[in-house]
């Protein structure tokens, strides 16, 4: 377990200020933020590489606070690997290693037996990294702290080592906490997400939680949200729709219970229904565009949230497709395979309906 | 096209006329740094060299020179280099006043920093007496060479050594602990063989400048008498003919840590790269 309180640490004009979150044991936690939000000053300060200002440190059931990172039982590695330069690979590998079976596994498992005799300096990075987190689990770390460990490896690499990690992960029972860019990453690996900006925490809980219920526009945006309205939302607490009563519809019966109620909100020439728990007011819509369907027919249902508007833009990306339709001069964002761009015959000056359903809909 | 040609060969007969002035510049301070020293080891080095059999004096200067210059330099490594760790690593408060401290030596004069010296363990001072009952003359001994050398040039390695640590980047250290070292084995283990190119370097330019000094020690300790006292004294005694040898074979004796620097330039065994 990682258990952070009110954590506060600096590390040259940068500080980290009241940081608080827990990690439960042997769960996955991934730590995201934009450059400079104080990531990797967080994981030192966890290893214990990093002084603590004020607040605590528990892993496991330790205060390790005031610990050596010797003492603490975590393992830590960098972006950039930090091996040894003046010892070998296997050298590199041994170096905290609990004993050599388990450097020999991990070797296997990372596929890095070609490496052991190489001069560090002439890894590439992938390669380093590779190393890097073997050397890390070869110590049996109770909790290990990854800083971005797979941004060097090329896609195939990244997969399955990912997949590796993940599986030791599960084996060994470990706790884990790991930074990344990459949203994709956070979503496959991660049980509990942390996001971090300017030395704080701005959110954090499940991935799904984090990704779907931000806590801010600026959340909402970090996390690749497109669809963010300003606006006011008015509560329909004494008009509740029949969809709200209506799973098949989007609704949920049992939501009602938790307080929650059906919302009307105004941005603009849009008029979006929802549920949830907001009172009325000013506040943000967030739609991600991944929950926005295209149709060339409106959709009978009256769960949904339904415009009609004229294709503006079609960006294709691999697979997918960025499709934005501009709804009374409002841009709405879908993102739908490239192969239902192709099927539907979607281009500029194409007149569709773009819905989702209210609970798509979340009020910030 | 004749006025372009023109215009563009201002800026080129400038650059030109600049880059044989600079050339020129160089080429004399050079001729002016090496010529002295070559002439010296020409006319003096080679008798120098040849005296060594025949004359003691020369034979125990160079000897006792060698042996308190080394000796400066161990005390000078073993004192210094936690200091340097200190200076390179951690910010603390007096910290500039430590880094003052050990820059001083190296802007006052050496007679000066003689006469400082002896202020602290001359036979009238504190020290000085209490380091006498207990049998340890520092004035006109080998202990008061020592800590001449020591005083001038301790604050080169520990400015050397400095550099040498902070080119070592602390996430190696961190790295290391992570990996189960504790604090002095994570630098036993990591950071000296990572900063050893700079650390040997920094050593022989304290021996190296240990070997050369002569203000400070002609007020600490003129006799017994290192290598640069005895080529003075030769010099004002008897005559630049009986000096030349002394010092030719002093400026012999600088190529050694010149070669060991350069060697040390060329070696590639320890590169920091994450």
């Amino acid at each position: 377990m990682i258990d952070i309180r009110a954590l506060s640490a600096r590390l040259g004009d940068f500080e980290l200020r009241d940081v608080t979150f827990d990690v439960p044991a042997s769960a996955y936690g991934v730590v995201i933020g934009p450059a400079g939000s104080g990531k990797t000053t967080l994981l030192e300060a966890i290893a214990g590489v990093v002084t603590v200002r004020s607040g605590e440190v528990h892993l496991g059931n330790r205060n390790v606070t005031t610990s050596a990172p010797d003492e603490r039982g975590v393992g830590l590695v960098y972006q950039h690997g930090y091996l040894f330069p003046h010892l070998s690979v296997l050298d590199n590998l041994r170096y905290g290693a609990r004993d050599a079976a388990v450097v020999e596994e991990l070797v296997a498992r990372f596929e890095i037996a070609s490496l052991r005799e190489r001069d560090v300096r002439s890894l590439s990075g992938g390669e380093r990294q590779l190393v890097s987190l073997a050397r890390a689990l070869a110590r049996r770390p109770a909790v290990l702290l990854l800083d971005e460990p797979f941004a060097a490896l090329d896609p195939r690499r990244r997969g399955k080592t990912r997949r590796e990690v993940r599986a030791l992960h599960r084996e060994w029972g470990f706790t884990a906490l790991q930074v990344t860019h990459d949203f994709t990453e956070a979503g496959l690996l991660g049980d509990v997400a942390v996001l971090l900006d300017a030395g704080k925490v701005l959110q954090f809980g499940p991935p799904e939680q984090v990704f779907r219920r931000p806590k801010s526009p600026y959340i909402a945006e970090f996390l690749g949200a497109e669809n963010v309205f300003a606006g006011t939302a008015r509560v329909l607490a004494d008009a509740a729709p029949d969809w709200l009563e209506e799973p098949r519809l989007g609704g949920d019966p049992a939501s009602l219970a938790h307080g929650y109620h059906a919302i009307e909100f105004t941005s603009g020439p849009l008029t979006l229904y929802t549920v949830g728990s907001a009172g009325d007011g000013p506040c943000y819509a967030v739609i991600r565009s991944e929950e926005v369907t295209l149709s060339l027919t409106p959709q009978s249902t009256s769960a949904r949230n339904e415009f009609q508007g004229r294709v503006t833009e079609v960006g294709t990306l691999g697979a997918f497709a960025r499709v934005t339709v501009d709804v009374d001069g409002v841009p709405l964002v879908a993102a739908v395979t490239t192969r239902s761009v192709q099927e539907m015959g979607l281009r500029e000056g194409a007149v569709v309906w773009a819905g989702f359903k209210a609970f798509a809909v979340h009020l910030c | 096209m004749a006025s372009e040609s023109t215009t563009s060969s201002g800026p080129r007969l400038k650059h030109g006329v600049l880059t044989v002035l600079a050339a020129l510049g160089g080429s004399l301070l050079l001729l002016f740094l090496a010529a002295p020293v070559a002439e010296l080891i020409i006319t003096g080095g080679v008798e120098g060299l040849a005296r060594l059999g025949t004359d003691a004096e020369l034979r125990q200067a160079l000897t006792l020179t060698v042996l308190t210059a080394t000796t400066a330099t161990l005390i000078g490594v073993a004192c210094g280099t936690p200091v340097a760790y200190l200076l390179s690593r951690r910010a603390f408060r007096g910290r500039a006043l430590v880094s003052a401290i050990l820059d001083l030596p190296l802007l006052i004069p050496h007679p000066v920093a003689g006469i400082a010296l002896l202020l602290v363990f001359g036979r009238q001072s504190a020290v000085g007496s209490t380091l006498l009952e207990l049998g340890l003359r520092v004035v006109g001994s080998p202990v008061g060479i020592v800590c001449a050398m020591l005083f001038v040039s301790a604050p080169l390695y520990i400015s050397g050594a400095r550099e040498a640590f902070a080119r070592v980047d602390p996430r190696y250290e961190a790295v290391a602990r992570t990996l189960g070292d504790d604090a002095w084995r994570s630098f036993r283990r990591v950071t000296l063989p990572l900063s050893r190119r700079g650390m040997v370097a920094a050593s022989v330019v304290m021996w190296a400048r240990a070997v050369s000094e002569f203000g400070a020690i002609v007020i600490l300790a003129y006799n017994p008498k290192v290598a640069s006292i005895l080529s003075v004294d030769r010099l004002t005694t008897f005559g630049l003919d009986e000096a030349l040898p002394v010092a030719g074979v002093m400026a012999v004796l600088a190529l050694i840590p010149l070669t060991v620097l350069r060697a040390l330039r060329h070696d590639r065994s320890v590169t920091v790269l994450p």
